[in-house]
């Protein structure tokens, strides 16, 4: 190996001996002692930002309304919050409740509760004893006056604020960031706590600094600079000395093509390393992942020099070799934009968001806001609602009322108004009227989720659970029903709401007709929110704001009681999911352990460690005390009781198909069905995870152009682009993205990790191959 | 053309090679004959010249025995191994022609470079280094960037180079080439000397005085087939006999005319005649061919006989120049008026 290690060397003593290299070192230094003085503050959150904090504006300006109207309401804490109030604010809130829309925007009230923070005479022990709240306004509260600093005041001032308007602010950390340059802080806080912002800074702003400076302006500087490599070498008075010498003609272009990466590299190095040091020295992140962008950039990098390699020995001139290298990297740039639009407008909007089955039906709704319903005959997906790209409509989950009968919903929505431009209507879907959707009763407003609860059917919006009778719904869409509904079930109402609040809703457009809220009186729910139903129907499991709720039918049957609740340790702005089995319930919040909860008590039983780069994206009870966990890496997991006595949990190792994207249980059938691969759909039994089937629907014909001719395309010809993904991965040291939509539900993508990778290895082989052959075999 | 040679195992055996290179355009294709079934050998020791016009297939030839280019049929070998066979380049040094070193090298990282190609260790390049920095006179400047040396310099490297890991045979592709009169006696001097050592060394060059000097067998390349081959006497010798040179004394020029029948047609063999252009004023030179001593005796013999008076004689032996002149001449000849081409 001598010989060619002596090669490789040589090439980065050549490399070190360019100007060019001394120039991109400069370049480089540059950017980094321009990203250098970055740096950050981190403070208790206190101030409201605009909408991103106020997250429910309409319920902000009704509570404010009430309380500053109702006189019975005076000294609670909204009324004399209301009462705090500027002036612009209590005309803009007259107008409000005269009928007139609103004519400040978000920020003005954002500005008016900022100003409440540094003056608290608002503030009434008595009054806020007896709101709801959070642990850490009640430590607050117990501390003195004088023993907290301005920051902790602010603090507190806002904790008051949120519990005297429940349901209005979106869930922070309890600590924010802050930018500074040079000292001088930026004028916008960052709504994210450390964790958050490291995850911003590894998931978002550093891959898209590799992607550029790494990705494109070094590659492209690498490839003038290396281009007369192979040129140069193939000059009779050096490539005969070197042929004469006793090494093999393919090490010698291998070592050659190796050397050749060393500009890149040490190009590379720099800026990582400089990259690395600022991030740790400046903003604490100490992240050892960051320099294992170094392998990935050359990686990067020989893509695009085995390229000019080839061009080099075949037409021995650098320009030649740049000019095909740039129009290769011009048809991979195609590619993946083809790719992109295949993927946006094509697989992604058809990809599974989840199942429903109803007797022998299948229906699921996908990515592009579709419902789909599966037709055996035609071993094919039959549109119900049709899947656009990039659709603001939101489908609702459907559910299964009984074997003939499923409901959802349609909203469309739009980027001012992501809760839907209007109301919503139930919709019914019957085997008897061959599956098409019948309107029934209005959802209340912002629904997102519907469940099916003994009799009843749950609906969860941005703040509340409602509730009506299955009989109101197929009733009211002009289906028989066994049984009559029952009075009070189809009126309107809001339970602990009313009077004027009803008004303002009512003027706001919120009308639900026959549901009626199954919290608490004053409770509401907050984000991160997540909720699941029982087996039984019975009893609903509530993940609110950092607290869980059960509440249980009594025995009446006609209303829900609140009989347990437990507060969650750490962050309450945590999101996660939970799910029940039998007398367990499983909660998995994002970097948390998962914790299995005892369902009657609401007491944690047991902790399972998930992998740091894992996120759950769902969860579902399968029986005896079983979980099936869908990870953010597409892969389903199965968590069981370690012993007999289930006083421990185990993770266990991968359970079905890959790229999973939904996943269903019917305890009826003990039956798993896994959507995967973006509309095929796999049967497992629950049991033993055995396949029972599986469903493989007939293609489109875009869906088999993706399939037969862009997907092998893509495989062909190396994806570079998509390399950015693997860089987020590896950097953030995560399996996925997540992103908020606008209604606050989380989409996952899924890094694609790994077809970047092969599809560059394969080709760079390949090309290696091709260059040996060429190079071994021609005359010079 | 098949020589007869040393009784040793020669170190380059050239047995019928043929090299033929096709070329594609878009007007078709054709093939382009370079070597044409070229047979020699080089026994150790000896300094073995090539010789032969631009495009004779001297470099094919070349490129053959380094294992560049693989002959189209017959074989090569080096060492008894085949030519471009990992044995046979290790010990092989090359000077190519126009030697290319990055600019990034001095001249003793250079000879590192090249040491380590050929799997020296650190030491024994350390060693050799010293020697042969000495030895091509760039002991003084072995620390300076390339990019300073003037083209003999350059070339004074690759000869060092060439040597560096102790090569058995050298290739040397016009090593006097861009060195001055002084330069050019030194290679010679390291020629000498390494032959003297053993080695084998196979030079091509333009210069045929140089050639003569030190080369103990030579080959004549042209149009991709060896011409002549053999010592520098052996090759002269083929092609010509020696030439007597006489300038004589005459009454007059009717007694020159009856004198040159009389002898001519007694001595055929020595084909005699007058070169009217090179006498000196009131001379005749008279040329005529000589086998040996015997032949130059009986010409003066008979001009004393006949009470001529003999003015100068010089014997010319024909050079290798001479030799080359005319085998490739005859060759480029016989082409124009054949019209044949390769």
């Amino acid at each position: 190996m001598r010989p060619y290690l002596t090669i490789i060397r040589d090439s980065f003593h050549a490399a070190l001996a360019s100007r060019v290299l001394w120039i991109a070192f400069i370049a480089i230094w540059l950017v980094v002692a321009a990203l250098a003085p970055i740096g950050y503050r981190e403070d208790l959150t206190s101030d409201f930002r605009g909408a991103r904090d106020l997250e429910n504006r309409s319920r902000m300006r009704a509570l404010l309304v009430q309380g500053m109207s109702d006189p019975d309401l005076a000294q609670t804490a909204v009324g004399r919050l209301a009462a705090a109030m500027p002036d612009n604010i209590v005309e803009d809130l007259e107008r409000v409740s005269a009928g007139d829309a609103s004519e400040l925007r978000t920020s003005d009230y954002a500005d008016a509760l900022n100003k409440c923070l540094d003056d608290e005479s608002w503030y009434d022990r008595e009054a806020w004893s007896s709101t709801l709240r959070l642990a850490e306004l009640r430590e607050l509260d117990e501390i003195a006056d004088d023993e907290l600093d301005a920051s902790q005041r602010r603090r507190r001032a806002r904790l008051r604020i949120e519990a005297a308007m429940p349901g209005v602010f979106a869930t922070r950390a309890v600590k924010s960031v802050s930018l500074t340059y040079a000292g001088f802080e930026f004028p916008a806080e960052l709504a994210v706590d450390k964790t958050r912002f490291v995850s911003i800074i590894n998931q978002f702003v550093v891959p898209l600094i590799i992607d550029w400076l790494l990705g494109f302006i070094l590659i492209f500087l690498g490839i003038l600079v290396t281009a007369s490599m192979i040129p140069d070498m193939l000059q009779p008075g050096s490539l005969h000395l070197l042929l004469s010498k006793p090494i093999s003609r393919s090490m010698l272009l291998v070592s050659k093509f190796v050397g050749g990466c060393a500009f890149v590299f040490l190009c590379v190095v720099q800026l990582v390393v400089g990259l690395y040091l600022v991030a740790g020295l400046r903003l604490d992140i100490w992240n050892a992942r960051l320099l294992l962008c170094i392998p990935v950039s050359v990686f990067l990098f020989s893509v695009f020099y085995s390229v000019s390699v080839l061009a080099g020995m075949r037409w021995r001139s650098p320009i030649l070799a740049i000019g095909v290298t740039t129009m290769f990297g011009g048809l991979c740039f195609i590619v993946g934009i083809i790719g992109g639009v295949f993927d946006g407008f094509v697989t992604g909007p058809a990809r599974i968001q989840s199942i429903a089955v109803a007797g022998d039906t299948t229906f699921a709704t996908t990515r592009g806001s579709g419902l789909l319903r599966f037709d055996e005959d035609s071993n094919q997906w039959v549109d119900v609602f049709e899947s656009n790209a990039f659709s603001m409509d939101r489908t609702i989950q459907p559910v299964v009322i009984n074997d003939d009968t499923v409901v959802t919903a349609r909203t469309r929505a739009g980027r001012m108004n992501p809760f839907g431009s209007g109301a919503a209507d139930l919709l019914v879907l019957s085997e008897d009227n061959g599956w098409e959707p019948e309107p029934s009763l209005r959802l209340p407003p912002a629904t997102t989720r519907l469940y099916p609860a003994s009799g009843t059917l749950l609906t969860l919006s941005v703040t509340d659970l409602n509730e009506t009778a299955t009989s109101s719904v197929l009733d009211a869409a002009g289906q028989p029903t066994e049984e009559e509904p029952e009075e009070g079930d189809s009126q309107a109402s809001q339970s602990g709401e009313g009077g004027l609040f009803a008004r303002l809703s009512s003027m706001l457009g919120v009308a639900p007709s026959g549901f009626k809220s199954v919290l608490p009186r004053g409770a509401v729910i907050s984000a991160p929110r997540s909720v699941v139903v029982s087996d039984s129907g019975k009893e609903v499991f509530i993940m609110s704001g950092g607290r869980l709720l059960r509440l249980s039918k009594a025995a009446d049957d006609q209303t829900w009681v609140q009989e347990a609740e437990y507060e969650l340790e750490g962050d309450p702005s945590l999101k996660g999911v939970i799910a029940v089995d039998g007398a367990v319930l499983l909660l998995s919040r994002s970097k948390q352990p998962i914790l299995v909860i005892d369902s009657r008590t609401l007491e944690p039983i047991s902790q399972v460690p998930l992998a740091e780069n894992l996120l759950t994206t769902s969860v579902q009870g399968i029986g005896e005390g079983r979980f099936l966990l869908l990870s953010s890496d597409g892969r389903c997991r199965l968590v069981r009781p370690e012993n007999q006595e289930a006083t421990s949990y185990v993770i266990e190792g991968t359970v079905g198909p890959g790229d999973v994207e939904a996943i269903t249980f019917s305890a009826e059938e003990n039956l798993i069905r896994i959507a995967h691969h973006t509309d095929s759909i796999d049967l497992l039994s629950a049991a033993d995870f055995s396949s029972q089937g599986y469903l493989r629907p007939s293609l489109g014909v875009w869906r088999r152009v993706d399939k037969y001719l862009i997907s092998p395309l893509r495989f062909v010809i190396p994806q570079t682009g998509e390399l950015g993904q693997s860089i987020g991965s590896i950097v953030s040291g995560e399996t996925a993205l997540v992103l908020s939509t606008p209604t606050g539900e989380e989409q996952v993508e899924r890094y694609n990790i790994f077809r970047p990778v092969v599809s560059c290895s394969l080709f760079i082989g390949f090309m290696l191959l091709i260059n040996c052959l060429y190079f071994g075999t021609r005359d010079y | 053309m098949n020589l007869s040679e040393p009784s040793d195992e020669p170190i380059v055996h050239v047995d019928n090679v043929a090299k033929c290179y096709g070329k594609w355009s878009l007007r078709g294709s054709r093939r382009v004959h370079a070597l044409k079934g070229i047979s020699l050998q080089a026994a150790a020791g000896e300094v073995f010249g090539l010789l032969g016009p631009n495009g004779a297939g001297k470099t094919t030839l070349i490129k053959v025995l380094l294992g560049v280019i693989s002959p189209t049929s017959g074989n090569a070998a080096l060492f008894g191994q085949a030519a471009g066979s990992k044995f046979a380049r290790s010990r092989i040094g090359y000077l190519p022609e126009t030697l290319r070193v990055d600019r990034h090298h001095t001249a003793r990282s250079a000879l590192k470079f090249y040491g380590r190609l050929s799997n020296m260790s650190g030491q024994q390049i350390q060693k050799r280094s010293d020697e042969l920095l000495e030895l091509v006179g760039l002991r003084d400047r072995d620390r300076e960037p390339l990019k300073r040396f003037s083209k003999g310099m350059n070339q004074r490297l690759g000869l060092a180079q060439a040597l560096v890991h102790d090569p058995d045979l050298l290739v040397l592709d016009e090593p006097t080439d861009g060195l001055d009169p002084v330069g050019r006696s030194e290679v010679r001097r390291v020629i000498e000397r390494l032959s003297a050592e053993g080695k084998t060394i196979f030079l091509n060059s333009h210069i045929l005085q140089e050639v003569e000097v030190v080369c103990t067998r030579v080959a004549i390349l042209s149009q991709g087939e060896i011409r002549g081959s053999g010592t520098i006497a052996d090759l002269a010798g083929k092609q010509d006999a020696d030439v007597i040179m006489l300038d004589l004394q005459f009454d007059d020029d009717l007694a020159a005319d009856h004198f040159l029948r009389e002898a001519s047609a007694d001595h055929p063999a020595l084909d005699l005649a007058f070169d009217a252009k090179g006498s000196p004023r009131g001379t005749h030179r008279l040329i005529g061919k000589v086998e040996s001593q015997s032949s130059v005796d009986q010409i003066v013999d008979l001009l004393r006989a006949k009470g001529i008076s003999i003015k100068s004689l010089d014997i010319k032996r024909p050079s290798l120049e001479d030799s080359f002149m005319k085998l490739v001449g005859a060759v480029a000849s016989q082409s124009v008026e054949g019209g044949t081409g390769s």
